[in-house]
């Protein structure tokens, strides 16, 4: 029996959305600088990719696992298990400025995100990715900043495949994320029972993973 | 009408044939000719599609270009009309996306000597929970 400590201190999850082609999957190499191990786990179809990290926060250096999910393409069969949805804690959102219908889609995946995500205002960033293919831009700044707007979402302009804007990314998505937590609105330090601690050598297991999901299943906030 | 005692390769020769088309986004489209333009329905990850014209546009809406596709299991039964219905078990990995398990079933409906493909229902194997 391992000893019963954890060496994070919070567990946090993010989810990768938007059409397909729209460099999710690029955007979630591109911050972890390609070290990360990726896992896919096929029943559900979803790519599970892991990072470490320290937060500061008020002076106190709180130590993150960070656990990315990315969808395996299913999106292209206009198919998602929504249940994802639900378990995540924060949600990159993605469309390509190149591509006028990846940003039509927004729209429809931020209603998704309302009905199926732990409450009805989850925290969400919107990334008009692909900045590296600017002279091929159809959608403006301006016009993604109205409906970021709207949906009163922080909008950013990423580049996967320059690395531009990437970190601040998911640093303004774990913001969001962590000031919830420290308020209280969300059940956020999250102490795994016995069962998962094969995650304090950083060296867990497909199966432990999963329990790692199904444990924070019920994970709502007030709001 | 009475049973067609062939409905096993009949089946398997549907199956062949249907993906040979589906899988090639040149020839994915001509598909349609399958199927009949009001007294087909297609059932694509729960999206409910009825007649030709409305299941090519379906088709036309597919965006992957590369599919490999690997099938582990047809299974068919003869249909009191003389009709087939298939059932297909199998693997695809569209693009540079992971591999998924998916379930599609037809059936084969007999009209002038041939058939059209009256019914077609697919669904990708993906769970709600790991």
């Amino acid at each position: 029996m391992p000893p019963m400590y954890c060496d994070y201190d919070y567990l946090i999850k993010l989810l990768a959305l938007g059409d397909s082609g729209v460099g999710k999957t690029c955007f979630l190499h591109q911050y972890s600088e390609g070290v990360f191990h990726s896992r896919f786990i096929s029943t559900v179809g979803i790519d599970f990719r892991e990072k470490r990290l320290i937060y500061n926060s008020k002076g106190i250096n709180h130590r993150i696992h960070l656990q990315l999910w990315d969808t395996a393409g299913q999106e292209r069969f206009r198919s998602l298990t929504t249940s994802f949805f639900r378990d995540s804690m924060g949600f990159l959102l993605f469309f390509d400025i190149s591509n006028e219908k990846s940003f039509l889609e927004v729209q429809n995946w931020i209603e998704q995100l309302k009905i199926h995500a732990y409450c009805e205002n989850p925290d969400i960033i919107l990334c008009g990715n692909k900045l590296d293919l600017d002279y091929l831009r159809v959608v403006n700044s301006q016009r993604a900043k109205t409906l970021a707007e709207k949906y009163d979402v922080p909008y950013i302009e990423t580049s996967a495949y320059t690395g531009e804007n990437v970190n601040k990314a998911v640093e303004m998505l774990l913001d969001r994320v962590m000031l919830r937590m420290e308020t209280l609105s969300f059940p956020g330090r999250i102490l795994p029972p016995m069962s998962v601690l094969p995650l304090q050598n950083g060296h867990d297991t497909p199966d432990d993973r999963i329990k790692l999901e199904q444990m924070t299943d019920k994970t709502k906030c007030n709001c | 009408m009475a049973l067609n005692p062939q409905y096993v390769d009949i089946g398997k020769g549907f199956v062949a044939q249907y993906y040979a088309l589906f899988d090639d986004p040149n020839s994915r489209n001509s598909l349609v000719n399958m199927y009949n333009n009001e007294l087909s329905f297609m059932t694509f990850e729960g999206q409910q599609i009825q007649g030709a014209p409305k299941i090519l546009e379906k088709l036309q809406s597919l965006t992957f270009q590369k599919i490999e596709r690997i099938i582990t299991a047809i299974d068919s039964q003869p249909m009191f009309d003389g009709g087939v219905l298939i059932n297909v078990l199998g693997r695809l990995k569209t693009d540079e996306d992971q591999p998924h398990a998916y379930i599609q079933t037809f059936v084969l409906k007999p009209a002038g000597g041939s058939f059209y493909l009256q019914h077609d229902i697919f669904r990708l194997a993906l769970h709600d929970q790991a």
